[in-house]
This record gives structure tokens, C-alpha cells and sequence, in this order.
């Protein structure tokens, strides 16, 4: 009894907390930006990312398997791995340009999943027989880790494209400043410290020096968390397959869930290709990774949706 | 003093007193395999103004990275222009024409765009296989797509059955495809990665300041002194070069080995499914408790490489099938008690096999899968056995409906079970 009420005053102090930091980073979007609310936004991040772990822990000590068997399970695992990816910039170097794109992400999920809609899953299961191996742990975590990281690397990607076609889509008309209220106070510093910067020709030569920065910058982290999450996932698929040799026989049948799966790999592996090749690859990538933001939530939710398959411990019904 | 004079050898242009080597703070700002380029802000003090000269210069400097153009200069790069061999003609004419036949194949297959072509096209058709239903009977899909009212206009079962999408995954189109895939696969690993590696381990220093202004990312120190650089770079992970005047430095070799390393893993898991889908036996059986099997009468052949083994005339007998249950009433495991017996009726082996844990036997190996009800049977007083087969009924989801048929005049009873 002493978990439940534990998991559900963890559940509740990380809502609204969550939701507080949320409130603050729109207020700061908007209007210039505050270093004291910004350090108290960080700290109430990291405040959430102990309650879910906390959360996290609880199920895994209350009901004897990793927290990782269903459908809710798997949402909180998602929302704790969006956490790590936005807190890891923060850590090393003490600005966090990402923070726009990966906290709003964490914190609708965690949302989403706390919510109302899904309450009849809320409470922990036991394990079908299927799932009763040690492979549980790598193969769901992995590809949940690597899925958490494809995603952010999308958004950036999108982020990326709308702030290229910026013109051509005026949906930002307001101000010059919402591209500034991204950047965190060191970053402006950094900056002011680049006067002879040639910068390639390949850039559009635009008069807007920052928005190249920023563009650059997107693109940049955007490789690099897409790169991460692309080994995440190679090595969820491997130790999938891996894994279904020992209970099923076979090392691949062609499961929906599986199938969709092998395209997310293969589209974040047109990609990685799509960089190579010099012309405007930050935008054709961009467009590439864009696309895959779909593909990645059609994989992970709209399959459960079928619930048919061998993967169909995720199905659930929306009243 | 030494190194100024060191200095004083290697840039004779610049002023004897005025340079000192600088404090510098690195950022590295992008480590791309091409080429890298990162920031040092050096701070200048001049021996002879100690306090006014203090200035904060930071610059962009090039070094190159980039891989030098290969010396033999013989095959197309990755931005797929073909590279034809010059100069090199064969001895008869079959043979040249043989020769530069392949080597045009070679030169087509690696083109990196024709790559990513057939990889979104593979894509595509696996998506359009959990689309439409796979392996069903053809009046499935009459029904679904009919013609007189086609699916998105145009999409009737003509078209799912003439290229084989009802089954897709093993459809000569998909299964072309993927061929396809690996022979640009191999194509690209021979003409373009095996000769990057051979490459990437010689370094070629660019000679003159025009050649380095002409890369994607230059810039100009006038101040620097190049040791400085060198030791600079080093701290950050570069491995240098010097010579002469110049500098080469590198970082993150690795990257240049990984992409074959993974093309040829991929390489090697299609070669392995290619086999296993070739040359494999496959089959399934529901066995009640008591009765036995022989191994060779429920696998079948999966393609035309299969040949059956020793081990094929085993018997095996199922010993008892029980089940685990969790408090909940749940299913919690399903146990299988086997025991194998030869040809002789000695027994080999014996294990209890459950879903997670199979059993290995000369190759080959039997798992538990699932468990279903065979028959009925209903005692009536004193009449009886009688035995009512069951068969499963289609259901939506992992739960299990069996029916059963109970002749009591005309009424049928079919008994529910839910799991």
C-alpha cells in the first residue's frame, strides 16, 4: 500500500512541477529572458527527473520486473529518457541550446501519459510468459532510449527547416528577438567573440548573422543526437531479433511492429547518407529527419493501436 | 629564447621582436570528418606595451582534413559521377570489353543517390506490406479491394495479387529490391571505403596559401606561430604533423573504418538470411499430453537447399503439460515435460521446455510456443469418454475463443474461454 501512495504523490509533485517549468520557459520565449528564472527552470527540471526516476524505481521494486512491460510503462521510460537527453548538454557545458525543443517534449509526454486518458493502465501488471527473460530489459530500453533521441533530433530537424523557410512561411512576423531568446547569456558572449569569422559560402550570405548561427547549431546537434539514437535503436532491433531466436524460433518475422521498426532504421539511415553528399545537406537531411518524426510515432503508437501481432502487449482502448 | 628562434626559421617574414607565443583557449566548434575547423583566441602581448596591446583575437583556422584526392585517381566518388579508368586497355578485346563492362556496372551500382533511391523503395514496400493483410485467401482480398469501388482510385485486387503483395516479404519485387540493395551495398564497399582506407592513412600537405584558400573553411592567423598550433591541436585530440612549414592534422579516423564495418555487417546478416531462408526446416505441431511426434513428419522445407539430418527420425514424447499461475489467476508460464527418444525407443534426452527456454538437439531445436485446447471431452454419467475437437476461433487481440460443436439435436453450445 505504501507504494501506491508513494508512486502517486511522485506522479503528482513531477506534474505540476513539470508544468510550472513549462509555464516558465513560454514566459521566457516571449519576453527577454531572465538568468533567475532560467537557473530556477534547470532546477526544476532536475527535480522532476529524480521524481520520475523515484516513480521509476518504485514499480520496478513494488512489482518485481523492470518498469517496462506495458504501454503506460514504456511512456514514463520515454518522458525519463527525454530527460537525460536534455540535461546532458546542461551538465557539460552549463548552457543548453536545446532545452526549447526537449523539455516541452518531456514534459507533453509525461502529460499525456499522466493524464486521464489512460488510467486503467496505470496500475502495475505482471508479466505474460513471453516477456519473462532477461532480454526484456536491453531490447525495450534501448530501442524506448533510442526512439527518445530520434525524436528530439527530429524536432530539431523540423525547428531547422522552419527557421529556413522562415520567410517563406511567416509564421514567426512578430519579432528578431525570438530567435535571440533562444540562445542562453553565454551564447551571446561567445558571439561577440567572432569578428573575423569567415563563414563558408555555401550559408546564404543573409544579413541575419545569427539565424545562420542558430541554423548551423540546429543542424549540428541535430547530427549528433540522430547519430546517438540511431545506434540506440541498431542495437534494440539486433537484440529484438536476437531475443525472438530464443522464444519464437525465428529471428525475424515480419511483425508490424517489427517492420515499422526496420523503416524508422532505414529512413534515419537515409539520413546519415543524405549528409554526405555536400549540397545543401543541412536542409535535405532536415527534410529527411522531418519525415521521420511521423514514421517514429506511427511506429511506436499506431501499431499498438492495431493490437494484433506478436508485440501486442501495448494495445490499449481508448474509452 | 629558443623558440623565437625557432620561429625566426620557419616564418622569416615575420618581425623578430614582436612575437610571443600566445595563451590560447580552444572551442572546438564542429568535428566533421571532411574537414575541421575550430576557433583559437589567443591573447597578444607585446614585450614592449605590456598593458595596451592586450587584445582578444580570435580567428577560424583551416587545417586539412579533408581526404587528399586519391593518387591513382581511378574510380567515381561518392557523388556518383562514374569514374572510367584511363588509360588502361585490355589485352584482347573480349577482355577489355568484359572488363569495362564491369566496371561500368560497378560505377552505376555505387552511386550514392541510386542508394538511397532503392533503400526509400524498400521502405515503401514494407510499409504497404502491414497495410494490406498478408497471406490470406484470394477471396480476402476479391472482397477488400474490390474492383467496382477501388481503394484510393485505382488500387484493386489485380494489383495485390499480380505483384505479390498478398505476400509481400516474400515477393519477387521485395525480395529484387533488397538484392538490389546488396549489390550497391557490395559495389560501394569495393570502389569507394576499401580505397578511403588506404588513402586516409597518408597525409598530403598542401603547399602553397592558394591551396588552402580555395577549401570550404579557411582563414588567415598572421601572428601564430605554427608550433604553438601544433602543440595546441595536440591538446585537443589532433594527431599532427609537421613539416617544414606546414601543418596536417587530423582527428577521428575512426569514422573513415566504421562505415565499412557496418556495410559489411549488413552484408553478412543478408548473406545469412539468404541461407536460413534457403536451406532451413520449419514447422509447427500441437501435441496433447501422452502422445508423441516423430521430428521429420512436422518440418517442412523452407527452400530448395534444405536436407534433412540423422536427427529427423527422432521421436518425441510429451511427457505432461503444465501450466504456472500467478495469484491473479493469470497465466503466469507454460511448462512442457519432453522427453526424445531414437529409433531403438532409448531415450536421448529429456527436458521441460517453457516459453523463454528451448531445447537443443543435433541441430535442431523446439520451443514452446502456445497451447490450445484439442478436444473436449465430457463424461456423462456412465457413458462416455466422448471427445468434442475444438478449433480456435478468429478473434481481434491475443485472447483465445475456442469453439466446439455439442450435437444435442439441433442446437449448437460453443463453450468460451477467455485468457
Amino acid at each position: 500500500m505504501i507504494f501506491f501512495t508513494l508512486e502517486h504523490i511522485l506522479t503528482h509533485i513531477s506534474f505540476s512541477i513539470v508544468s510550472i517549468v513549462i509555464t516558465i520557459y513560454l514566459i521566457s520565449l516571449s519576453v527577454d529572458e531572465i538568468i533567475g528564472l532560467y537557473d530556477s527552470s534547470e532546477k526544476g527540471m532536475i527535480a522532476t527527473f529524480f521524481c520520475i526516476t523515484g516513480l521509476l524505481v518504485t514499480r520496478w521494486i513494488y512489482s518485481g520486473h523492470f518498469p517496462l512491460s506495458n504501454l503506460y510503462e514504456s511512456l514514463i521510460f520515454l518522458s525519463w529518457s527525454f530527460y537525460i537527453i536534455h540535461m546532458v548538454p546542461y551538465v557539460k557545458k552549463h548552457k543548453n541550446y536545446l532545452r526549447a525543443i526537449t523539455a516541452p517534449t518531456t514534459i507533453f509526454t509525461q502529460g499525456f501519459v499522466t493524464s486521464g486518458l489512460l488510467t486503467e493502465m496505470h496500475q502495475s501488471e505482471i508479466l505474460v510468459p513471453a516477456l519473462q527473460s532477461h532480454w526484456l530489459m536491453m531490447h525495450v530500453s534501448m530501442m524506448v532510449l533510442g526512439y527518445a533521441a530520434l525524436l528530439c533530433g527530429s524536432l530539431l530537424s523540423v525547428a531547422l527547416l522552419v527557421i529556413t523557410f522562415r520567410k517563406v512561411l511567416r509564421i514567426f512576423s512578430k519579432n528578431n528577438n525570438f530567435l535571440n531568446d533562444s540562445f542562453s547569456f553565454g551564447e551571446i558572449q561567445y558571439m561577440n567573440e567572432r569578428n573575423n569569422v569567415l563563414l563558408s559560402p555555401s550559408f546564404f550570405s543573409s544579413r541575419n548573422y545569427y539565424k545562420a548561427q542558430l541554423i548551423q547549431q540546429l543542424d549540428h546537434w541535430g547530427y549528433r543526437i540522430i547519430s546517438l539514437g540511431f545506434i540506440f535503436l541498431t542495437i534494440g532491433i539486433l537484440s529484438g531479433a536476437v531475443w525472438a531466436n530464443e522464444a519464437w524460433g525465428s529471428y525475424w518475422n515480419w511483425d508490424p511492429k517489427e517492420t515499422w521498426a526496420f523503416i524508422t532504421w532505414t529512413l534515419f539511415a537515409i539520413y546519415l547518407h543524405t549528409r554526405t553528399i555536400k549540397n545543401l545537406e543541412s536542409v535535405n537531411s532536415a527534410i529527411v529527419a522531418s519525415i521521420g518524426f511521423l514514421i517514429i510515432w506511427i511506429c511506436y503508437f499506431g501499431v499498438n493501436l492495431l493490437g494484433i501481432g506478436l508485440h501486442s502487449y501495448g494495445s490499449f482502448n481508448l474509452h | 629564447m629558443e623558440s623565437l628562434h625557432s620561429i625566426n626559421r620557419l616564418n622569416p617574414s615575420l618581425p623578430r621582436t614582436l612575437f610571443i607565443p600566445c595563451n590560447a583557449q580552444i572551442h572546438s566548434l564542429c568535428n566533421r570528418n571532411r574537414a575541421l575547423h575550430f576557433r583559437v583566441s589567443c591573447k597578444l602581448k607585446s614585450s614592449l606595451d605590456a598593458r595596451k596591446n592586450a587584445k582578444l583575437v580570435s580567428q577560424k583556422i583551416l587545417l586539412s582534413e579533408k581526404v587528399p584526392p586519391p593518387l591513382a585517381e581511378e574510380k567515381g566518388d561518392l557523388a556518383g559521377d562514374g569514374g572510367e579508368e584511363a588509360g588502361k586497355s585490355g589485352r584482347g578485346g573480349g577482355v577489355g570489353l568484359v572488363k569495362r563492362f564491369s566496371r561500368r556496372v560497378l560505377a552505376v551500382l555505387s552511386n550514392l543517390p541510386l542508394a538511397i533511391g532503392e533503400m526509400a523503395t524498400v521502405a515503401a514496400l514494407m510499409a504497404l506490406g502491414t497495410v494490406i493483410d498478408q497471406g490470406e485467401a484470394p477471396g480476402f482480398y476479391f472482397q477488400k479491394y474490390p474492383e467496382e469501388n477501388p481503394v484510393l482510385g485505382f488500387f484493386t485486387w489485380r494489383w495485390v495479387l499480380t505483384l505479390g503483395f498478398d505476400h509481400m516479404f516474400s515477393s519477387p519485387i521485395f525480395l529484387g529490391m533488397l538484392a538490389l540493395l546488396a549489390a550497391s551495398l557490395m559495389a560501394c564497399t569495393y570502389t569507394t571505403q576499401i580505397p578511403i582506407v588506404k588513402v586516409a592513412r597518408r597525409w598530403k600537405f598542401m603547399s602553397s596559401p592558394e591551396a588552402i584558400r580555395k577549401q570550404e573553411y579557411s582563414d588567415t592567423l598572421p601572428r601564430a606561430s605554427i608550433e604553438d598550433l601544433g602543440v595546441i591541436l595536440m591538446g585537443a585530440g589532433y594527431e599532427v604533423f609537421l613539416k617544414g612549414p606546414s601543418l596536417y592534422a587530423f582527428k577521428g579516423l575512426a569514422g573513415r573504418f566504421a562505415p565499412i564495418g557496418v556495410h559489411l555487417a549488413m552484408l553478412l546478416i543478408m548473406v545469412g538470411g539468404t541461407v536460413s531462408a534457403a536451406g532451413s526446416f520449419r514447422g509447427s505441431v500441437t501435441v496433447p499430453q501422452g502422445l508423441n511426434f516423430v521430428i521429420g513428419d512436422v518440418l517442412g522445407p523452407s527452400g530448395f537447399l534444405s536436407t534433412p539430418t540423422e536427427a529427423f527420425n527422432t521421436e518425441v514424447h510429451v511427457n505432461r503439460f503444465y501450466m504456472d499461475y500467478y495469484d491473479s489467476g493469470e497465466v503466469s508460464q507454460f511448462h512442457t515435460d519432453l522427453s526424445l527418444l531414437d529409433l531403438s525407443g532409448k531415450e536421448v534426452m529429456r527436458k521441460t521446455i517453457s516459453v523463454n527456454d528451448p531445447l537443443r538437439y543435433g541441430g535442431i531445436t523446439i520451443y514452446q510456443t502456445d497451447w490450445s485446447f484439442s478436444t473436449l471431452q465430457i463424461l456423462k454419467d456412465d457413458e462416455g469418454p466422448f471427445n468434442l475437437p475444438m478449433a480456435p476461433l478468429q478473434i481481434n487481440g491475443d485472447k483465445k475463443l475456442f469453439g466446439t460443436f455439442l450435437p444435442t439435436g439441433d442446437d449448437d453450445s460453443p463453450k468460451v474461454k477467455g485468457m
